[in-house]
Order: C-alpha cells, then sequence, then structure tokens
C-alpha cells in the first residue's frame, strides 16, 4: 500500500511560492514505481521532473495540465488513500481518463477553454471591447446572457470603455536605461526646493526679432539667450555655482551652464563652456553648435563634465512652467516654458499687455537654500528683462575662490 | 363592428368570392346538398346554383384530381376534404400535379386551387380525425400553406388564396369553428405570407399559428402578470411564412418560441427554427424553444388528449426556460 497523503506541488527553491503543471506522465490507475517520472512543472527558470518517492497506483489527477498552484497543493492521489476526501471512489481507475477533470471538487464550470454565452452576449461583448472570460454568467450552466454582458459594462465601466490597447514592450536603449537610473537617483537623494518667477520678457523678444532680422551672424533663440543670462548671474553670484560631493561642497570656477537637448539618443545634457563670459553672439554659436553636436550624437565625455547648473527649455511646447530634476552632479536648473501674453498694470494701474516667460529654478537644498536661489533667479530675471546689458561685454570674468 | 364566427367567415368568403367571380366553384364531400360537414357552404348550393356546388362521394383522391383539372381548365375551385386526416389520399393530385404544373409548364399554365380542410383535435375524435399536416404540404415546393387563427384572418386569407394564382392549401381548425369575435364591417382581404403581431413585447417573442395562437395569447397573459412581456404573432402563412416579421421581433426581443399543436419533431416550427438560428444568430439570448405535440398519434381519450394538446402552461415553462 501506497504512502498516505496526495501526491503535492513541491517547492524546489527558497523562493518557489507556485509551480505550473506542465505535463502529467502518469494517468489516474498507473502503477508506479519509486524513481518512476509523475509529472513535469515549470518554475520561472527551469522545467523539473518530479518522480515518485514511493510505489504506489495513482488515483485521481486532480490538476489538469497548464495549471499554476501554489506549492502544497495536492496534485493527484494515490489510490486505496483519500477516498473519502476525493469525490470518485478511487478503487475504481477504469473509468480514466474522463475522470481526470470530473475529479476537481466543485470545480465543473471553470473547466478552462469554452466560454458558455449566448450569441447576443457574444455579439454585444465583441462590440464593447468586453472579455467574455471575465464575467460570470447567470444562465443555465453558467451561460453568459446579454443581461450579464449588460451589468458587467455599467459595473465597471473601465472594463467596458476602449479595452487598454495592447501596445508594445521593449527594452529600453543602454542610453534610456542610464538616464533612467541617475534620474531615479538625483529625485529620490537631492532635497530638491523650487523657486519660480515670471520675467516679462517683451522687450526682449523685441529685441531678438530686431537683432535675428538684421541678418546677424547667428540667429538667436531664446535658449541661446537664457543660457547666457544664466551664466552672467553665475559670474554675478559665484557663491551659487557650487555641487554636493559626498559630503563636501565643492564651489566652481567658471560659468559652465548645461543645457538639456532631446536628442535621438534620448535626453543629454551637455555644458556650455563659460556662458557668462562672451558676447551674446559667442554664446549663440557656441551654444547651437553644441546642440548641432547633441543631435548628430558626436558629444564625447568631456561635453559632459563640470557645470553646477543647467537649463531646460521646453517653451516650443506651450507649457506654462516646467519643474525640472536636477541633473545628477550638480545643484540646479532652470525650466523655461513659454513665452505667454499677460496683461499687468502699468504704472496707472491701466492693463497692458506683456510678454511673459515661467522660470522654476530646482535646487539641491544640501547645497543651495531658498535666499541663494531667489536672489540667483532675480538676477536672471533681471538680466531677461532688460536685455540690452546683453550687448555689453560681459563683466570681467571672475574665478571662483 | 359586428361579431363574426370563424365558421361564418369562410361561409361568407366562399360567397364573395362566388359572387365575385363565376370560375369560383366548390366540389367536396357533402359540401352541397348538406352544406358541409361543418356548415362551411350552407346556403351556397341555394344561391349559386348545383353545378357550381358540386357533391363527391367518399372520393378524395378523385375529387382533388378534378379540382386540379378543373384548375388547369379555367376554373378556380376550391374543394373541401373532410378532415386533414383524409389529405393522405389527395397527394397525387396536390404534390404530384397542383405543385408541378406551373414549373413544368414553363410558367405558362397555373393550377389556381385551394384545398380547405380542417386540422386539429380537441373535440376526441382521434388519431384519423385530428392530425395537424400542414408541415407535409409545406414541405413542397409549389404549394402555398395558410392556416389562420381567427375569423377576420378566415375571411381575408380565403379570399385571397381563392385569388392566388397557385394551388394554396387553406387549412381550418375545427376547433376554431364555433370562435366569435369583433370584425369590421368590410372584411379586407389579407396578403399571404404576412404574419400579424397579435401583442407586443419586449421579453420574448412567440411564434404561432391557428389555434395555437390564442394559447399563446393566454400564455402571454399570464406571463404579463409576472412582469414579462411577450411578443405575439400570428404567422397566418405557414408557406411562404413572414421571415422578415420573425426576424424583426427576434431583433427586439431576443428570445424567440414557436408554438404549434402539430407534432413537434419534423415541423414547421423547426424550419422556423433553423432559420433563426441561422439569420437571427447574433440576437439569440437565449435557446430557441419549440412547444408542439408529442410525437405520438393524438388520443382519443379526452384527458390523455388534455395533456397531449400544447397548453398555456407548457408554453410558459418554455419561455421561463429561453429566459432562463
Amino acid at each position: 500500500m501506497a504512502a498516505a497523503g496526495a501526491i503535492v506541488m513541491p517547492k524546489l527553491g527558497l523562493t518557489m511560492t507556485e509551480g505550473l503543471l506542465a505535463s502529467w506522465r502518469v494517468g489516474p490507475g498507473d502503477q508506479v514505481a519509486a524513481g518512476d517520472v509523475l509529472f513535469v512543472i515549470e518554475t520561472e527558470k527551469i522545467a523539473t521532473e518530479i518522480e515518485a518517492q514511493h510505489p504506489g497506483r495513482i488515483g485521481a489527477i486532480l490538476v489538469p495540465e497548464g495549471e499554476t498552484v501554489p506549492v502544497g497543493a495536492a496534485l493527484a492521489t494515490w489510490a486505496g488513500e483519500a477516498a473519502a476526501s476525493v469525490p470518485i471512489a478511487s478503487s475504481a481507475p477504469v473509468s480514466a481518463p474522463a475522470s481526470a477533470a470530473g475529479t476537481t471538487p466543485a470545480a465543473a464550470p471553470a473547466a478552462r477553454g469554452r466560454v458558455i454565452a449566448t450569441p447576443l452576449a457574444r455579439r454585444i461583448a465583441r462590440q464593447n471591447g468586453l472579455d467574455l472570460a471575465r464575467l460570470t454568467g447567470s444562465g443555465p450552466h453558467g451561460r453568459i446572457k446579454l443581461a450579464d454582458v449588460q451589468s458587467a459594462m455599467a459595473n465597471a465601466p473601465a472594463a467596458s470603455s476602449p479595452p487598454a490597447t495592447s501596445g508594445h514592450r521593449r527594452k529600453a536603449t543602454p542610453v534610456e536605461q542610464v538616464v533612467a537610473r541617475r534620474l531615479t537617483q538625483a529625485k529620490q537623494t537631492i532635497p530638491h526646493f523650487y523657486v519660480m518667477a515670471e520675467a516679462d520678457v517683451t522687450q526682449l523678444m523685441a529685441m531678438r526679432a530686431e537683432l535675428n532680422a538684421a541678418n546677424a551672424p547667428v540667429r538667436l533663440s531664446l535658449s541661446h539667450i537664457v543660457m547666457a543670462a544664466v551664466g552672467r548671474a553665475l559670474i554675478a553670484q559665484p557663491d551659487f555655482n557650487a555641487v554636493w560631493d559626498e559630503g563636501e561642497i565643492v564651489t566652481l570656477g567658471g560659468s559652465d551652464v548645461g543645457l538639456a537637448v532631446d536628442s535621438p539618443r534620448g535626453l543629454v545634457v551637455p555644458v556650455l563652456r563659460d556662458a557668462g563670459a562672451g558676447h551674446l553672439d559667442a554664446v549663440a554659436s557656441a551654444c547651437a553648435a553644441l546642440i548641432e553636436r547633441a543631435r548628430a550624437g558626436r558629444l564625447v565625455a568631456g561635453d559632459f563634465e563640470g557645470g553646477a547648473l543647467s537649463v531646460s527649455n521646453i517653451g516650443m511646447f506651450g507649457a506654462s512652467h516646467l519643474v525640472p530634476i536636477i541633473n545628477p552632479g550638480q545643484s540646479a536648473i532652470l525650466g523655461v516654458a513659454a513665452v505667454r501674453p499677460a496683461f499687468r498694470p502699468d504704472a496707472q494701474a491701466r492693463p497692458e499687455l506683456r510678454q511673459e516667460l515661467g522660470l522654476v529654478l530646482s535646487c539641491d537644498h544640501r547645497v543651495l537654500d531658498g535666499v541663494r536661489a531667489a536672489k540667483f533667479l532675480d538676477a536672471v530675471v533681471r538680466t531677461l528683462e532688460h536685455p540690452l546689458q546683453l550687448l555689453r561685454e560681459p563683466a570681467a570674468r571672475r574665478t571662483g575662490p | 363592428m359586428a361579431e363574426m364566427r370563424y365558421l361564418k367567415a369562410i361561409n361568407q368568403a366562399l360567397t364573395d368570392a362566388m359572387a365575385a367571380d363565376p370560375s369560383v366553384i366548390l366540389i367536396g364531400e357533402d359540401v352541397s346538398e348538406a352544406g358541409g360537414a361543418f356548415g362551411a357552404s350552407r346556403g351556397l348550393r341555394e344561391r349559386f346554383g348545383a353545378e357550381r356546388v358540386l357533391d363527391t362521394p367518399i372520393s378524395e383522391a378523385a375529387l382533388a384530381g378534378a379540382a386540379v383539372g378543373a384548375a388547369l381548365s379555367g376554373l378556380r375551385p376550391v374543394a373541401e376534404i373532410m378532415f386533414m386526416d383524409f389529405t393522405t389520399l389527395v397527394m397525387d393530385a396536390l404534390v404530384n400535379q397542383a405543385a408541378k404544373a406551373r414549373f413544368m409548364f414553363g410558367g405558362q399554365r397555373s393550377v389556381p386551387m385551394v384545398l380547405r380542410t380542417p386540422h386539429g383535435g380537441g373535440l376526441g375524435a382521434g388519431p384519423q380525425h385530428s392530425q395537424c399536416l400542414e408541415a407535409w404540404f409545406a414541405h413542397v415546393p409549389g404549394l402555398k400553406v395558410v392556416c389562420p387563427s381567427d375569423p377576420a384572418s378566415a375571411y381575408g386569407l380565403l379570399r385571397a388564396a381563392i385569388d392566388d394564382p397557385d394551388p394554396v392549401v387553406f387549412v381550418e381548425h375545427k376547433g376554431l369553428y364555433a370562435m366569435k369575435s369583433e370584425v369590421p364591417d368590410t372584411l379586407p382581404i389579407l396578403p399571404l405570407g404576412k404574419a400579424a403581431t397579435l401583442r407586443e413585447g419586449r421579453d420574448v417573442t412567440i411564434v404561432a399559428y391557428g389555434a395555437a395562437v390564442h394559447t399563446a395569447m393566454t400564455a402571454a397573459a399570464t406571463l404579463a402578470d409576472e412582469g414579462i412581456e411577450a411578443e405575439i404573432l400570428d404567422l397566418r402563412s405557414i408557406q411562404p411564412w413572414d421571415e422578415q416579421a420573425v426576424l424583426a421581433s427576434l431583433a427586439k426581443t431576443h428570445r424567440l418560441v414557436i408554438v404549434h399543436e402539430a407534432v413537434e419533431a419534423f415541423g414547421v416550427g423547426a424550419e422556423i427554427a433553423a432559420r433563426m438560428a441561422d439569420i437571427g444568430f447574433d440576437e439569440l439570448d437565449g435557446p430557441i424553444l419549440r412547444v408542439g405535440a408529442p410525437f405520438m398519434p393524438v388520443p382519443f381519450s379526452k384527458g390523455l388528449e388534455n395533456a397531449y394538446l400544447p397548453s398555456p402552461d407548457r408554453v410558459i415553462d418554455a419561455v421561463r426556460r429561453t429566459l432562463a
């Protein structure tokens, strides 16, 4: 006589909680010897043949092939055992093949495969993208009727509204993976704080239009101008130009500023050297060249070094503000949004149409504080609001302490 | 409006048809001097003369053959077979001659005859005087089969059948002869092949013809008390039958029960069910069910016959099953 108990899903590793019964190698009534393969299970790693630990005769198969069950769940019975707990007499295994499903206790309607539904229920479900397999039918034999489909649609609008499109899954490219890892780390480890301002760029826009109309050597973009303004603010406020590095605060010299560029390989942030030092045209040319190389994928490792802050401009897409994540290794980033018209009171408190630019400065509170951030942002805003200053040669380049 | 009995409506239709068209003649056993076994032709011999209302011996095959010949020769005979059970004897004339003539003569000839005959049980008349054999005729290309359920449709359909250029088997129900109902003062001629919606409903369509229509109506009244609204279609014509009307109703209620007194197996209901399972498949929200007589001869015994005939309770059961 075989040992007591059912044949169960074994635990093949510390982390295994369930297994897929891939195939049976025995059927009800089969006589097996110790070492005979009873069934094959699949885990996420491997398919494993499970052998009989002792001789005996198989009673009923409780779990059909293809089912995933928890570790320890009964898969089959030994004949002569468990006759009391298993509905069919395990002493009569002659009804072998057909008995497999029938012996699953009280599980008859759950049989996988065919869904029993009326033609109308099928049509309405199909038209509404409803999966009949998820419904319970209220008709005879669990038949799904129109009423069941209708109540499912009424109760679960999420399920009945356009189904989640199947979409597409792909592996992130190496660049995307690096970006994802670094930005996750930045957002999770840098204590961000934010200061915001609206810059009145009415004059700036007029000036830029005039300069661009005058056949200038480089066509000025708002990004170029902001880069120059930020660079000059850095020179004016050198204590802002600092980063956190493993418990140390490193103050940088110069006025290097990163610029976020949407390249075919993903978002990249190359650094523009001495953005605050050169003439506006020179900054614009350097900026244009940097963007060009970024888009062409010709940036080199050195292009990413240095800079305590960056500029990210999404103005061309119309957003009012951008609250950016600090680029790892830096301590601030300026989010530049769209130029938008706004009525502002003039000196006589009459509405005047102005052009405004929404700016958000994200800062690392380990290095910076609200006062320094607000002063820095104000310096940028003042430069943008009094753009003729930008046409001057910048103040003498100041080196860091 | 006036009240009229079913039998009188048939008598009236025959009278009006004979008055309107001198080529209409009657032929059958006891139709002339006796005015018909059930009285359908009462008074017609007196009004139209013995030469247009002809008595024959007990000779169904012969009188049917004579009717086919008369029809091919230019008359519009209305033959009466006393019980539908006896139409076994007219089959050659009907099936091989009347039904085929138009086709075999390339459309140059047709057989504008009507064969009137009563079917149905309920009178304790036993296995040989109670059968509903309309499906036999409906199976034969070239024959039309009509089965009215009330006085007005009996009149309108019989007039249309007599006017029709092709052979029509006009099936009456013995149990309906005494039925009385309100009819319009001027009874209209009703088109063949068109069903009538006798009751509107949203939950289930019940298709019936002849006396079974009333069984369905009784069932519908009981179902209405439970909040189940049955739509009832009186088929009126069995061949051709109003497929579009049945489909339209099925598309509204999504459930179909077909009721007839004839044996269920291989019957008219089987044809309707099969067609709707095809062209109405995506409308079905429950099985198509038939309610008909069991597969056995009609019993003599009153108790057995009552159990044999489709009852409102059986219709109600079927409706509940398809709504389950």
